[in-house]
């Protein structure tokens, strides 16, 4: 079911390169076009899977890599469409036909444990996801300005200097979805912190009672959002912007990356629900 | 239906005689007024800029309008005639409109791809649209010309990428800064680049430009040149600290800007960017203050160097505009081509439907019997056939594929078809192919072998 969404994600990304080469206007259009339809065709299958399993398909790490991918796809155009930038889709598109892979090919929905039953996970889950999409954004943004400062530096302007907006718009666009996740961040930690402190003393899950700040998923998220705190901290304190807040965001959207694919699968005992 | 332009530009005219026929000296209005008294011409456009001069006009007769034109030009700018005319070009039918759309699309601009030119021409057939000197035909050929422009600008890179050193510094402070309303700017020194530079900071709103010279009567006269403030040159080193933009050209023998001084002006900013363009000859800022983290350092030579390769960008973008050219001009000129044909296709089709009524007419005896709706199923009939009958010439006359196939076309059906004199294409059309046919094709008039 999660196909059809990859088939146009991967038409998208496609046209996206080829905009980004030819800038004509009407690959541009296409590249558009066929990410919005993507988006509306994924927002089906999530709703369709909905209502197959009576929940949201958040648990496992396919169903919440699917949910990531949607909330990343909607992320981007709405920057897209308030900004009127383009540029950016040749490394989130392609990023999100590469992800979308795992859920088109292991297309089961988990099963969700009686333990998971329950508003608070809902949010926490969701919360996450929010914040992992706009930290990608933020990564991909300050990616693209380090390459226009590298452009600039070397005084020697060219593919990104005729493409991206200027430093000051990137810094901008970087540090206001810096503190729009690290909002996610919080509430979606918060969040879990109330339900485990909930169901973790009557729980007989063995995942449940793995959940310790020791986990290597928790433990990594907590690193992320100490990073994500530090560059807003360092902003306002010492007025850290251009190329440090960049290297931090690029920095801390790595490490949530380690999170979600490799140690999503093999290296948590705590949040492994599939 | 015969297009011609008449004109000078920077390819044919030196500057002194480009500047003595500027028709915005005695205004483009009066020009069109007294060319329509002059020559009678209905459909003419003037279009006047520094680099160039040039009369639009069409016509329905052809070229003696070319020399009215030359003497016009002569007498209106009072020029003598044997003095301007070895620098005017002419040019017919589809030269002019692939003239028109070249000059259009930048292709013949001094500056590759210049993007002034776009809204000149508009300007030019404004004038002449409102005072009514523009047809179907002028109409048209400029529309599709603007369609051009447009289409070059934004499909190809021809007009893409700063090509003068004071718009190459402005696109870089754009591409740090973003919009340059509100930023600060410090011009130290003076001189002719300093104060473009200056002048173009000014056009992009920014907040305020503050002027340094040893000389602080020099900085109190550039700064009223460019509405700016005259900052006194002990100041230099404090006033870096809130500025964004910093443009030396002092060429004095000594570093004006040491590192160490940038470095210090730098740490009050933490990380916000300045840019320095340092244009002195020699340089007025110590060229290690670029390795400074957010210390955008431009010298002169890089400047010029990302000029060159602009340029050299936009020459590799010509054929591509050229070819649009060529696309839009055939486009046109099937146009044009397709109107001449429609005095025929006029004429034919009120034969056949002459011929129809006719004999309606004369069978209407015959047809009195029939029911109301039985004759107006005939009426139906007989208009369908004659409908069907057309449908395919009308299509091949529109499709000729020049003006000589128009008018022998036009010269054929009314033989044919016995059309009355004036019914198929203008006077003009038979004349030009009665001429031919007599003349045979080997000694055609030049008029008609140059197009």
């Amino acid at each position: 079911m999660n196909a059809p969404p990859l088939a146009l994600y991967l038409l998208a990304a496609i046209a996206y390169a080829v905009h980004f080469g030819t800038r004509s206007a009407s690959s541009g259009r296409i590249a558009t076009v066929s990410l919005v339809f993507g988006a509306l065709v994924h927002t089906f299958v999530i709703g369709m899977q909905t209502m197959q399993v009576g929940h949201v398909p958040l648990v496992g790490t396919t169903g919440a890599i699917s949910a990531f991918v949607w909330v990343l796809g909607l992320a981007y155009l709405y920057t897209e469409m308030t900004t009127d930038e383009r540029a950016m889709g040749i490394f989130i598109v392609p990023l999100m036909t590469v992800l979308q892979l795992i859920p088109a090919i292991s297309n089961s929905v988990a099963a969700r444990p009686p333990v998971l039953e329950s508003r608070w996970f809902e949010i926490h889950v969701f919360s996450l996801l929010v914040a992992y999409a706009t930290f990608a954004l933020a990564c991909v943004i300050s990616v693209t300005y380090v390459l226009l400062f590298k452009e600039l530096k070397a005084k020697h302007p060219g593919v990104f200097f005729a493409r991206l907006p200027s430093l000051h718009v990137l810094d901008g666009m970087n540090g206001r979805a810096v503190t729009f996740g690290w909002v996610f961040l919080t509430l979606g930690l918060v969040v879990g912190a109330i339900w485990l402190v909930q169901v973790q003393p009557g729980a007989a899950d063995p995942r449940v009672q793995a959940m310790s700040l020791f986990d290597p998923k928790i433990f990594i998220v907590l690193l992320c959002w100490l990073v994500y705190t530090f560059s807003l901290y360092a902003r306002r304190a010492f007025g850290w912007g251009g190329r440090r807040a960049a290297w931090l965001s690029t920095v801390g959207f790595a490490i949530l990356m380690l999170n979600f694919v490799p140690i999503g699968y093999f290296g948590t005992s705590s949040h492994n629900f599939y | 239906m015969h297009l011609f332009l008449l004109g000078a530009s920077h390819h044919s005219a030196p500057v002194d005689l480009r500047e003595r026929i500027d028709f915005a000296r005695r205004g483009i209005p009066e020009a069109l007024d007294e060319i329509a008294d002059v020559t009678g011409l209905a459909e003419v456009v003037v279009l006047s800029t520094c680099n160039r001069a040039e009369i639009y006009t069409h016509s329905e007769a052809p070229w003696p309008v070319a020399d009215a034109l030359a003497a016009f030009m002569s007498a209106f700018h009072d020029v003598p005639e044997p003095e301007l005319a070895p620098h005017l070009y002419r040019r017919q039918g589809a030269d002019a409109a692939r003239h028109l759309f070249r000059v259009v699309a930048g292709l013949d601009s001094l500056v590759v791809g210049e993007p002034q030119i776009l809204g000149q021409v508009k300007d030019a057939f404004a004038v002449a649209s409102e005072r009514g000197f523009t047809g179907a035909a002028l109409n048209r050929l400029f529309h599709r010309s603007f369609t051009v422009g447009k289409r070059v600008r934004s499909e190809t890179g021809l007009g893409e990428g700063a090509v003068s050193v004071s718009y190459a510094a402005i696109s870089l402070a754009r591409k740090i800064f973003g919009e340059l309303t509100g930023r600060r700017a410090l011009v130290v020194g003076a001189g002719e680049m300093a104060e473009l530079t200056a002048t173009h900071l000014r056009s992009q709103n920014i907040g305020r430009i503050g002027v340094a010279n040893r000389s602080a009567a020099r900085a109190a006269t550039l700064a009223a040149k460019v509405d700016g403030v005259a900052v006194p040159w002990e100041g230099i080193t404090s006033e870096l600290t809130t500025t964004d933009i910093v443009l030396t050209a002092t060429g004095a023998p000594r570093w004006l800007l040491t590192r160490a001084q940038v470095a210090e002006a730098m740490q009050p900013r933490r990380d916000r960017p300045l840019f320095v363009i340092d244009i002195g000859l020699p340089r007025d800022v110590e060229p290690s203050a670029s390795e400074l983290e957010q210390v955008f350092l431009y010298n002169i030579d890089d400047l010029q160097s990302i000029v060159r390769e602009n340029l050299a960008r936009r020459q590799a973008q010509v054929d591509r505009a050229e070819l649009m050219v060529r696309e839009e001009v055939d486009g046109f000129m099937r146009w044009l081509r397709s109107r001449g044909a429609i005095p025929t296709v006029v004429a034919l089709r009120r034969h056949f439907e002459r011929t129809r009524q006719q004999e309606l007419e004369r069978l209407a005896p015959k047809l009195a019997p029939l029911s109301p709706s039985a004759k107006a199923r005939v009426e139906e009939v007989t208009r369908l056939l004659v409908e069907k009958l057309l449908s395919s010439p009308t299509q091949q006359l529109k499709a000729a594929p020049d003006e000589d196939a128009v008018a022998a076309d036009a010269d054929t059906i009314s033989r044919l078809f016995g059309l009355d004199e004036g019914e198929a294409g203008t006077d003009e059309q038979r004349r030009v192919s009665r001429e031919r046919a007599a003349v045979g094709a080997a000694e055609r008039p030049s008029a008609l072998r140059n197009r």
